[in-house]
């Protein structure tokens, strides 16, 4: 429903969105993220038709964006971010007014504008001049205004900026609901609610495409799953173990122990799980195994990692200086042990 | 056109619960009853020829204040407000061409604008009944001044909708467009003395002919003749803004 290929936006010498490519199919909800001013709205203006794109090709439902604009504007309910409404219309008024613009009239508007409103839950303040309304209630009617033609194909722009957590709540509720009958492209720099919302994420930062897919596999997929385990032997034993193990990459990140106690902790291959195979081999070397798990990154740490995270690396890599890269990612494993042991004590 | 009509009917509905288009009203409405009154009283004193009485209140200070205040404030929200307020973008994305966006807002401007005129019509008719004037007010004069208000203002308020493209400060738009009014009211004398020996030339004496509103509306129009070529002068002008509008708002999506 959603092609983009190699899309290029440029302001003057800014460089916006930079060679941006991704396929959204029918009937997907997919979270477009990323860190504010990542070319997230940048993005979705080009999409929607209201920014021209400098280069690459985007395509709703078939249509090319730049040559039929008009085309694709049919297919298409936005909510921008900041949603615009004319403040001295009835709710009801601007709803019927829009639906009139997307070509819905006669009968089937009032009953388009009745199940809009139904659906974004804006019945109590229909007769409700735009301007008196709660931001919350704005952001609603902007989502009314996206759904009353029934377009195939739904873009929200941060439609949860500037709620509170009960209308943020409700209103991915709404969102959710409409994936039964929608393709939704929302974008947000909250993790929380994509991850509740969405089946794919796509996670643009400085314009250029960083993550494409569903969070679960995107954090399996990350680089910074870490092995954790806990058993009763010699440290030294442990990391031989461990060292010679299929999917754990490089050295041990961080270890410590005595005797009979040795926690370890390594980085394992993305989408590997050496656990098993750990576990196996503890138990014929009849070692008695405290704690054995993998574990995952958030989506918000991985989303740090690719975004924020990474241009720190890229800092750190020019020079300036360098090392604080290993102690952040040491820092984060020391924390991870921490959670082993205390589990463990409690 | 069903975009056109769409934004029509809202803008209508802007008109109507703007305080300012009330507030545009009470005054118009106000100023021009005083005077075209004090026309009425003059006429009876003098008992003048009533067939000359739309063309004696053409001529009086409320129609040119509003010619030229009027279609400035009328359209500086048209699309300053729009970009002002963001709503462009919602405008912009929804699935109706820019040239149906520019007629309708137009016509929403011409249509208001042509409300705060009718009820003179009114005013004529109550010359016709036998407790007043008993007069028969012939119907090609009154025509006549009317098309050419008519004419006027819409090319004026294109000339509005063009400015108000241009930026999202409402007040600078209906500045624009005010100096322009003034211009196309006052701005023959000056560019007379500007051009020189080009005065001489018959495109641009034409062309000053024609901008000299006033001098139109009191020797052509408000006398019931109509000059096709001054017709064509303000058609051509209402197209040509109402072009270039279209050019401003569709330039946002050209690369």
């Amino acid at each position: 429903m959603i092609r983009v290929v190699d899309l290029t936006k440029r302001f003057g010498p800014t460089v916006a969105v930079d060679k941006v490519s991704f396929e959204i199919g029918r009937g997907e909800v997919v979270g477009f993220l990323g860190p504010n001013g990542a070319g997230k709205t940048t993005t979705i203006r080009v999409l929607t038709g209201y920014h021209p794109a400098t280069s690459g090709l985007a395509e709703i439902a078939g249509f090319d964006v730049q040559k039929h604009s008009l085309e694709v504007r049919k297919h298409i309910g936005y909510l921008p971010q900041e949603v615009p409404i004319y403040p001295d219309l009835r709710v009801v008024e601007y709803l019927r007014y829009r639906a009139e613009l997307k070509g819905v009239r006669g009968k089937d508007r009032k009953l388009a504008v009745s199940r809009a409103m139904a659906k974004s839950g804006i019945e109590d303040v229909a007769r409700k001049l735009v301007g008196q309304v709660s931001h919350g209630y704005r952001q609603r009617v902007g989502l009314a205004d996206a759904l009353v033609a029934s377009p195939p194909i739904l873009i929200l722009d941060e439609p949860t900026s500037g709620l509170d957590p009960n209308q943020r709540r409700r209103m991915k509720q709404v969102v959710r609901d409409l994936a039964e009958e929608h393709t939704v492209l929302f974008s947000s720099h909250i993790l929380g609610e994509v991850q509740d919302v969405c089946s794919r994420v796509i996670v643009i930062h400085r314009g250029a495409l960083r993550a494409d897919g569903a969070p679960g596999e995107l954090v399996q997929q990350s680089n910074r799953a870490l092995m954790c385990v806990r058993a009763q032997c010699e440290p030294s034993v442990l990391r031989e173990l461990v060292s010679s193990l299929p999917g754990v990459v490089g050295d041990t990140v961080s270890m410590h122990g005595d005797r009979d106690d040795a926690s370890l902790s390594c980085r394992v291959e993305p989408g590997a799980d050496p656990t098993k195979e750990l576990g196996a081999r503890l138990q014929s070397a009849a070692i008695v195994v405290a704690t054995l798990k993998l574990e995952l990154p958030t989506l918000e740490e991985y989303f740090y990692s690719i975004t924020d995270g990474l241009d720190h690396q890229a800092e750190q890599s020019d020079g300036v200086g360098g090392g604080v890269a290993v102690e952040d990612a040491a820092g984060d494993v020391a924390h991870n042990l921490d959670g082993v042991t205390d589990g463990d004590q409690q | 056109m069903r975009g056109a009509i769409t934004t029509l009917k809202k803008e209508l509905l802007s008109y109507a619960v703007s305080p300012v288009s009330w507030i545009i009203a009470f005054l118009f409405y106000l100023i021009r009853g005083s005077e075209v009154s004090n026309i009425v009283y003059g006429f009876a004193m003098f008992r003048a020829d009533v067939n000359q009485f739309p063309a004696a209140t053409y001529g009086v200070n409320s129609t040119f204040n509003m010619v030229l205040l009027v279609p400035g404030i009328v359209t500086m929200r048209c699309f300053a407000e729009e970009r002002r307020t963001g709503s462009i973008e919602t405008l912009m994305t929804a699935p109706l061409r820019d040239s149906e966006v520019v007629i309708g807002k137009w016509l929403a401007a011409t249509v208001f604008f042509g409300l705060l005129w009718l009820p003179s019509v009114f005013l004529l008719h109550l010359m016709e009944y036998p407790d007043y004037f008993n007069a028969d007010i012939s119907f090609g004069p009154v025509f006549s001044a009317y098309l050419g208000m008519f004419l006027l203002s819409g090319f004026l308020l294109a000339f509005g909708c063009f400015a108000s493209s241009l930026t999202d400060n409402v007040l600078l738009a209906a500045i624009v467009t005010i100096l322009f009014s003034g211009a196309m009211v006052n701005g023959r004398g000056i560019l007379l003395q500007a051009l020189g020996s080009w005065r001489d030339n018959y495109y641009a004496r034409e062309l000053l002919a024609k901008m000299d509103v006033q001098g139109n509306f009191s020797n052509w129009f408000a006398r019931g003749l109509i000059d096709t070529s001054q017709v064509a002068f303000y058609l051509g002008g209402i197209g040509f803004f109402l072009f270039l509008t279209w050019t401003s708002l569709t330039s946002r999506r050209l690369a």
